[in-house]
């Protein structure tokens, strides 16, 4: 039973980071190679809330996740903006860069040591007992929750409201769309905004429920073969993908030698590369046209 | 926001003009001040600063002040290399100073015996050729000493234990972590203990519980871990999410202190060589003070490595005289002795062939929580270094 938890727990983990590469790759067709360094810097945004809010950690956690959104679509206007119309491996290039600016400055402002953003706000996070012995910590439990909203929220944003549409639109064919009147621009900010918030969610629960080092960014880029495996388009894709690498990955832990777990993400994504290239749900054609 | 002003020094002496003529001490250091595992070496080379800055405020040393060149080096041993050599070249350092991942230490090294000049190391893990043996130009103050440590943990674990000892080990995917877990569990048998799992943790783990679920699973009763401290620390919180009710005993690196007070568990015990500031000495004021008033980034708890080099590169480059070059840095290194003043058991003494110490000391801290207190659980115990 504590096998299957510890699958569900990691699935979650990627799943919730993988949807932020998918969500800015299906739009703009952009490699975000920063993810993991945003994702860890909505971490810090919360350490920060929460020593301004002192006593207050909805109001902290809120904040953070405003900020976090808000750093995004910034990234979008301040960086990726100017990229627009250029190679795409530019565009990779250029997150690049701003993932090391990012490491930078986040030692320089919160420094190197290891933080605790749940003793900041005031959380503890008891474990709980589940039916066959297993045990599950309560920030984990949160966390699988809120990859099962997060998901059934961008599922419903992109199918049912006008924006999710046009942004569904703007990554099919973004001169058409700009046809249409689509303020491409726009789209492509909330994309980044909404990759952001959702990477920092997954940031932010990961700190709350084991503290927050600098070795989070590489967290973020285990994450990434799972978006592979799935297909880089396909928010389905991430959630299968994030699962298969977490089932695989535990497994081999559990039953054969703890040290493959790191190399684990990466075969798997070497035999979906062999067998089925554009990825478990991702499209032909969209790699055809990379 | 001292952190702040050593890294933006060191991106001015990344930029500034080779020095020509020295009135200085020049000490060449690169270190990780960013990067996944700055946190073992940014404190220690805020520390470092703050000693040599109250060491120039009172004159310096022989009447000459002590230059500090800071560069990052990100744990990359490329970035370490070229560092090295600028600071070989362009700042003609006279002792170089090492406070980075052990994969830099090879380049540095070469790079250091082709210029003769010495080479310390300064809160990263003493590499070989300081020990006995010693290697001529290469010296060590850091704190944690392969298989030493190990040794040490054991025989605590021996002597606390009232019931077989089912040991667990965890440690880091690094060479070194597992090197000493390897030799840990090599040792176990003739301490009367069973190893009944090991698990080499890689970095970038986003959940640790699968790893102490295999450990609980296995059946340890005691757990040993020689890593860094994130992999200690995060395998000991999954193994209480677990339920898991054994003894954990593992490295007291910088952040011990602070977290045997965060999580108030009166089964961890951390071994280290350092005296943590609970014990309140005169040198632990002191450096609280120095902290406080440079306005230090990190806590004065994790200074300890950065002080104790400041001691003994004073104490070297006071018994270099001036004018000094790197062969008599070199010599004075290689008859030191340096009064510690309690922050470790003992002195450092470092002789020709002994660039490490001639005894390694250790002590055990645990939390008490009937008294909410740090207390020492084994005090000092040493081993002879041959």
């Amino acid at each position: 039973m504590q096998l299957g938890v510890n699958i569900i727990v990691l699935a979650a983990i990627y799943a919730l980071i993988a949807c932020g590469y998918v969500l800015i790759y299906r739009v703009s067709r952009v490699l975000n190679l920063a993810h993991g360094e945003l994702m860890m810097l909505g971490s810090y945004l919360l350490l920060a809330t929460a020593s301004t809010f002192t006593g207050h950690p909805l109001v902290a956690i809120a904040v953070a996740l405003v900020l976090s959104l808000c750093v995004g679509a910034l990234v979008y206007l301040f960086l990726m903006r100017k990229m627009a119309g250029e190679m795409v491996l530019a565009a990779v290039l250029t997150t690049i860069a701003l993932g090391i600016l990012l490491r930078g400055v986040m030692v320089i402002v919160w420094s190197a040591q290891q933080q605790y953003p749940g003793q900041a706000l005031g959380v503890v996070n008891p474990a709980i007992a589940l039916p066959g012995g297993a045990r599950i910590s309560t920030m984990a439990a949160l966390l699988v929750l809120a990859t099962a909203v997060i998901y059934g929220a961008l599922f419903a944003f992109l199918r049912f409201s006008r924006w999710g549409v046009r942004m569904r639109a703007a990554g099919q064919n973004p001169l058409l769309a700009a046809q249409r009147g689509i303020n491409l621009h726009a789209i492509y900010a909330l994309a980044w905004g909404l990759s952001t918030l959702t990477g920092s969610i997954a940031g932010m629960l990961i700190s709350l429920d084991s503290g927050l080092t600098g070795t989070m960014v590489l967290i973020g880029l285990k994450a990434f073969p799972a978006a592979l495996v799935g297909g880089l388009d396909s928010l389905v894709g991430a959630l299968f993908g994030a699962l298969i690498v977490a089932a695989a990955e535990i497994s081999l832990i559990h039953y054969v030698d703890p040290l493959l777990s790191d190399v684990v993400p990466f075969l798997v994504l070497i035999v979906m590369l062999i067998i089925r290239p554009w990825g478990l749900f991702g499209t032909r054609e969209e790699l055809d046209r990379v | 926001m001292r952190a702040s002003k050593i890294a933006f020094a060191a991106l001015a002496a990344t930029l500034a003009v080779p020095a020509v003529a020295q009135d200085a001490y020049v000490v060449g250091i690169t270190s990780a001040l960013t990067g996944p595992p700055a946190s073992t070496y940014a404190p220690a080379m805020e520390a470092l600063q703050i000693y040599i800055d109250r060491v120039n405020a009172a004159g310096g040393v022989n009447g000459k002040q002590i230059k500090l060149v800071i560069l990052d080096d990100s744990a990359e041993p490329s970035k370490a290399t070229a560092n090295v050599k600028r600071l070989l070249t362009q700042d003609n350092a006279v002792l170089l100073v090492n406070a980075s991942l052990s994969s830099t230490y090879a380049p540095i090294v070469g790079e250091a015996k082709r210029a003769e000049v010495p080479l310390l190391f300064a809160s990263g893990v003493c590499p070989r050729e300081v020990y006995p043996p010693a290697d001529p130009l290469q010296f060590c103050t850091t704190a944690y000493a392969a298989t030493y440590d190990s040794r040490g943990a054991l025989t605590f674990v021996k002597e606390t234990s009232k019931q077989p000892v089912q040991l667990g080990l965890a440690a880091m995917a690094i060479p070194l972590s597992r090197a000493e877990m390897d030799f840990a569990e090599q040792q176990a048998p003739s301490f009367g203990m069973r190893v009944v799992d090991k698990e080499v943790i890689p970095p970038p783990t986003p959940d640790y519980t699968p790893f102490a679920t295999k450990l609980k699973e296995a059946g340890a009763n005691w757990v040993f871990s020689w890593a860094p401290w994130v992999t200690q620390v995060r395998t000991l919180e999954a193994l209480r999410r677990l339920d898991w009710a054994g003894d954990y005993i593992t490295w007291a690196h910088l952040e011990s202190e602070g977290e045997l007070v965060r999580l108030k568990d009166g089964k961890l015990f951390v071994i280290g060589a350092n005296s943590l500031f609970q014990d309140n000495l005169p040198i632990h004021r002191e450096i609280a003070d120095a902290a406080k008033k440079a306005n230090a980034k990190y806590p004065a708890q994790q200074m300890t490595e950065g002080w104790i080099a400041g001691m003994v590169i004073e104490a070297a480059l006071k018994g270099a005289g001036w004018p000094t070059t790197p062969a008599k840095v070199q010599a004075s290194m290689q008859n030191l002795k340096v009064d510690l003043k309690g922050l470790r058991g003992g002195q450092i003494e470092w002789t020709k062939d002994n660039h490490f110490r001639t005894k390694q000391y250790y002590r055990v801290y645990r939390w008490d929580s009937a008294k909410s207190v740090i207390v020492v659980a084994k005090d000092w115990y040493s081993y002879d270094v041959k």
